[in-house]
């Protein structure tokens, strides 16, 4: 489904990614852990050329990805949703004009059936009522969810979660969590970025332990978070939990 | 009494005049802001050569008077090119214009947060797609009110044609003043027809403003 070879990524004099290699199966719910500054938004930008690595090679659903090609670039980011921690949703658009957008723009969808699929990913995520309202008026929970679903009707082979619940209110985390739990339960490929330790240990297939760039420890959850064997891991995870 | 007697008999004879001002501040602006859309992109280029182009045609706009730029065209480039005087003027006006609606678009287009282009690129759209569908609709809502702003002072500007012959509301003012000796009357019309301008420019922007507020954000 997803494959990383030995990537590497820096900023000037910076590492930031010292090698990372990971193979994502389909329908797998990969969970990334570790400290600030550990490079776990940079290997999810990478995934998707939002940042161009330095060397290494990522394979999507079989494909090799030639960062030098931009149709495939854009074709390959059309089948790769990502959340990002902000949301990024466009302020001057209604909630289902932001779900259609990508249907419309990208997949050349006509207006009537892409309004269609957007109104059933807007119900996926429980916001009916909200169809037609401007992200300003929606709360960060809410717009995560549009953000959710903005993603999910380009119908994606994979699903990028960048910390969607970093910015959020703490009793507004969990709705968010409940509609990637849902997609998780559907057999939706997801790698995930987060610090919610709760989610992972329920959700994820494997946790990935990163730090300085590098991948220091894969596991089940139980493996990372019950029987840690790294010491920077270990140390890492006392500090949290 | 006698004071406003003079003006209202002679704000007609400067309607002419009044509609040579318009002419070439709206001339000047629209050029302005064509010249400006596309130096905001030459600006926004990361190639530095294209970006030079941009920053040098600024360089030499700011750093020099308008009226110096409304010599060339008129003396210089008026001749070279066969043009006449008035078209001279809106010309110089919006090459003038169009370097300061140039940091205008600039600045409100590197306003737009970068993830609203990371969110639209992730979508899979074209950089391209991305400026005209996300990035320059919200930067455009924010560059209204610089570009109101620089409206209103481009119609001030529009005055100092008057030394290139162009015979807008200033240039009658001096004129009819050298016939009547009313040099205060006329020089009042003037300045009510500038306010006039001004007036209307203000509430068209606040209009376009709250047009485009519709979201609220
Ligand atoms: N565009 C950039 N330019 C320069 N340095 C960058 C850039 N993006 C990230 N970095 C640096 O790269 C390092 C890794 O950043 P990254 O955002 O991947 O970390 P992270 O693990 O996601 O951390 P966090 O938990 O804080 O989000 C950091 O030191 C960061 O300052
Ligand atoms: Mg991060």
């Amino acid at each position: 489904m997803l494959r990383i070879e030995n990537l590497h990524k820096s900023f000037g004099d910076l590492q930031v990614l010292e090698g990372i290699d990971l193979q994502v199966k389909k329908s797998e719910v990969v969970v990334i852990i570790g400290a600030s500054g550990s490079g776990k938004s940079t290997l999810l930008r990478c995934i998707n050329f939002l940042e161009y690595s330095d060397q290494g090679k990522i394979y999507i659903e079989g494909q090799l990805l030639n960062e030098k090609n931009e149709r495939e670039i854009n074709q390959m980011r059309a089948r790769v949703g990502m959340v990002f921690q902000h949301f990024n949703l466009f302020p001057h658009k209604t909630v289902i004009e932001n779900v259609m957008e990508g249907l419309t723009q990208v997949r050349k969808i006509s207006k009537f059936e892409a309004k269609k699929i957007a109104y059933k990913y807007i119900e996926k995520v429980g916001l009916t009522d909200k169809e037609k309202v401007y992200p300003a008026m929606l709360s960060g929970g809410q717009k995560q969810r549009v953000a959710i679903a903005r993603a999910l009707a380009m119908e994606p082979v994979v699903m990028l979660f960048d910390e969607p619940t970093s910015a959020l209110d703490p009793e507004l985390v969990g709705e968010v969590l409940l509609v990637m739990k849902e997609l998780a339960r559907e057999g939706m490929t997801m790698v995930v970025v987060t610090h919610e330790m709760g989610f992972a240990r329920e959700v994820a297939d494997r946790v990935i332990f990163m730090d300085d760039g590098q991948i220091l420890e894969v596991g089940t959850p139980e493996d990372i978070f019950d029987r840690p064997q790294n010491e920077r891991s270990q140390a890492f995870l006392s500090a949290i939990i | 009494m006698e004071f406003i007697n003079v003006i209202i008999k002679y704000i007609p004879l400067f309607l002419p005049a009044a509609w040579m001002t318009i002419q070439i501040t709206v001339l000047g602006i629209t050029i302005g802001v064509l010249l400006g859309l596309a130096g905001a992109f030459l600006r926004i280029s990361d190639k530095w050569w294209v970006n030079a182009i941009a920053r040098i045609y600024i360089f030499v706009i700011r750093g020099t008077p308008l009226l110096l730029q409304l010599f060339i065209f008129f003396y210089v480039l008026r001749q070279a090119l066969s043009l006449d005087s008035m078209t001279a003027a809106f010309l110089a006006l919006g090459l003038h214009n169009g370097a300061y609606i140039t940091e205008i678009f600039r600045g409100s287009i590197q306003s737009i947060d970068h993830g609203q282009m990371e969110a639209a690129r992730s979508l899979g759209m074209s950089y391209p797609r991305a400026m005209i569908r996300i990035i320059l609709p919200q930067a455009f809502k924010r560059s209204i009110p610089p570009l109101g702003n620089q409206f209103i002072i481009a119609l001030k500007d529009s005055s100092l044609a008057s030394a290139i012959t162009i015979n807008e509301v200033l240039l009658q003012a001096q004129r009819l003043a050298a016939a009547n000796y009313k040099m205060l009357e006329m020089l009042t019309i003037a300045a009510i027809f500038y306010l006039f301008y001004t007036s209307i420019f203000t509430w068209l922007v606040n209009r376009l403003e709250a047009w485009l507020n519709v979201d609220s954000k």
